[in-house]
């Protein structure tokens, strides 16, 4: 076999691509060729990890996120490395910067092993050509490059602010420095919206802070515990979304009465969370996704303690005001802006002046609108198309990409946040980890006939 | 173990989806057909009702329907509805466990077996759907009348 011909092309430099190339790389086969490719040149700092934001943490604990499922201590001895006798035990929320070094050091070391499997790049992905005999992967400066596989690990994805540019990205360069008494809206009860205030705070800024969402509901606060154990036997798997929370909250009345605490039943779920998901007929996840999926989120995707006392804090002082209502619209008044906001369960419109709106609506979820030339190369060509619900790309259970005539593809795989609508817990890197694992395992066990070796 | 109960709603299940789709089922009809009692079969389609397996509507003209298509129905999710966490004793549950009386829930062997067997069990049913099941019935039925 040509060299080529275990060649593999990562489109994605951010966690999810850089865990997959780090668990292909595990392999002891010579003739590998991994290639990365990160347009903005930064490996391990995609969207979530990224040196950007200076004081934003994980909002898991160190000790859940080593890059390797079966090492589970991994990122925990690199922290005790890298800050010896800082931390004492795994339950210590890192700043993300520090999580992209670490991915950055995953990747070298993965690197390093046999040195010359590992090319990395920093350019931009514009297409995809898939044929009976590989992947033609067309780059930004006018080139190609040839490989057997190639791997969608594009991520999250933020779309440009809403209203016509007049709410402005937490963080992006419209981002300008604010006076510090104005008063700002921020758009979204998740952890965005937290990811916002702490800017906000980190800036002291001293203005009321309003956020909006339909709910009007905060993200909870981690507590050092640990899950409960449930089997696959014991969970209601395929049942309507009633009798499934109806099971779910006599769990957790029965574990409190125990002494025990919310957050382990919703931790002892996790492992299931994915066979929930793909359990339901499209009714059930629809009706998830519209009526119950904010009030899963604030609970399954918690804040570090402090930060959540912070946060409470500062909503008891009444700096941080929380309203529940469907944001209409905004207009520009002279130097500030005009919101215009429907109260829930009410019908008339109010407006609110103020300096900035954040839009903190989350991570983009329908790739027919996404921003990235690749994306929209593959759903205009026909050569991937969304999933059924429209928050992610479709794909088959081996991840592989699915076309627009439902042709599975033989060479092109996704992995991370965009296969949301198979998988729908995948965003973080417990997840993911093990995602890329199976992932690297299917892929080496056609190439090299064997799978990854430790 | 499969009790009663989860027998009789699995039939009734197998049943409802021989009729054509949007066609209803009255309760007196499919409690003859399967030779289940009345009262019981109420009972045990309010509960199918409630998980969202099937539907009903009242009145003269009334009765069941699957809520989904026979594929969408898997057979380990219909038994736990009827049965629980599909416990071969009643102490081989992690959340909905009782204990025995005579002995102790950590170092039972018997206990640690039969969690293990009621995964494999899980495993089992939980990639059934009662499409499948209703085929393994049609086959043996088949059988059965050809050898006849």
């Amino acid at each position: 076999m040509s060299a080529t011909a275990k060649s593999i092309v990562i489109i994605g430099g951010g966690a999810s691509g850089v865990l997959l190339a780090a668990h292909l790389l595990r392999s002891d086969d010579p003739d590998l060729r991994v290639t990365l490719i990160e347009r903005q040149g930064q490996f391990g700092q995609g969207l979530a990890y990224s040196a950007r934001l200076r004081h934003h943490r994980v909002n898991v604990p160190a000790r859940g996120m080593s890059a390797f499922a079966d090492d589970p201590e991994h990122f925990w001895r690199w922290l005790q490395r890298r800050e010896p006798g800082k931390h004492t035990s795994g339950f210590v929320f890192v700043p993300r910067r520090m999580y992209g070094a670490y991915l950055e050091d995953v990747l070298r070391e993965a690197g390093e092993r046999q040195p010359g499997r590992l090319l990395v790049m920093s350019e931009e992905v514009l297409s995809l050509n898939e044929s009976r005999t590989g992947v033609e992967t067309i780059l930004g400066n006018g080139t190609s490059l040839a490989s057997r596989w190639a791997a969608l690990a594009v991520g999250h994805e933020t779309q440009p602010a809403r209203s016509r540019g007049i709410a402005v990205r937490s963080g992006s360069e419209r981002d300008t420095p604010l006076d510090p008494d104005a008063p700002v809206m921020i758009l979204g009860s998740g952890l965005s919206m937290v990811d916002a205030w702490v800017s906000l705070a980190e800036a002291r800024h001293r203005g009321p802070i309003t956020v909006v969402s339909r709910n009007g509901l905060l993200p909870t606060g981690h507590k050092d515990l640990k899950p409960i154990q449930i089997d696959a036997a014991d969970v209601p798997f395929g049942t309507s979304l009633t009798y499934l929370t109806r099971w779910f909250r006599a769990l957790v009345a029965e574990t409190e009465a125990q002494g025990g605490d919310w957050r382990s039943v919703v931790d002892g779920l996790r492992p299931y969370n994915q066979r929930l998901w793909q359990s339901w007929p499209m009714r059930e996840k629809r009706q998830f996704l519209r009526h119950l999926r904010p009030w899963w989120n604030v609970h399954r995707h918690r804040l570090p303690p402090d930060l959540h006392d912070g946060l409470v804090r500062a909503v008891h002082k009444g700096q941080v005001s929380l309203i529940a209502a469907e944001f209409v619209g905004i207009e520009r008044v002279g130097d500030a802006v005009r919101a215009t906001l429907r109260p829930r369960g009410t019908r008339r419109h109010e407006t609110m002046d103020i300096a900035r709106v954040y839009d903190c609506g989350g991570v983009s979820v329908d790739i027919r609108a996404s921003g990235n030339p690749l994306l929209q190369h593959l759903v205009r060509t026909g050569a991937a198309r969304a999933d059924a619900m429209h928050i992610g790309l479709d794909i088959d259970q081996n991840c592989a990409l699915v076309a627009s005539d439902g042709a599975v593809s033989e060479r092109v795989r996704a992995v991370g946040p965009l296969t949301r609508g198979r998988f729908f817990e995948i965003e973080a890197v417990p997840d993911i980890r093990l995602q890329c694992q199976q992932l690297a395992n299917s892929i080496l066990s056609t190439v090299t006939g064997s799978p990854a070796q430790r | 173990m499969l009790t009663k109960k989860g027998k009789y709603g699995l039939k009734a299940l197998a049943a409802l989806s021989r009729v054509p789709q949007g066609q209803l089922v009255g309760i007196a009809e499919l409690a003859q057909a399967n030779a289940i009692p009345k009262k019981f079969l109420d009972a045990i389609l309010a509960e199918l009702r409630n998980a969202g397996f099937v539907r009903s509507r009242k009145g003269k003209l009334g009765g069941y329907c699957l809520a989904r298509t026979p594929d969408e129905i898997m057979i380990g999710h219909v038994v736990r509805v009827l049965d629980g966490p599909l416990a071969p004793i009643p102490c081989a549950s992690r959340t909905r466990y009782q204990p025995c009386d005579d002995c102790d829930v950590q170092t039972c062997q018997v206990r640690h077996l039969m969690l293990d067997v009621r995964n494999a069990i899980a495993e089992v049913l939980d990639k059934t759907s009662l499409l499948q099941m209703a085929a393994l019935g049609g086959t043996e039925a088949l059988q059965e009348t050809l050898s006849a």
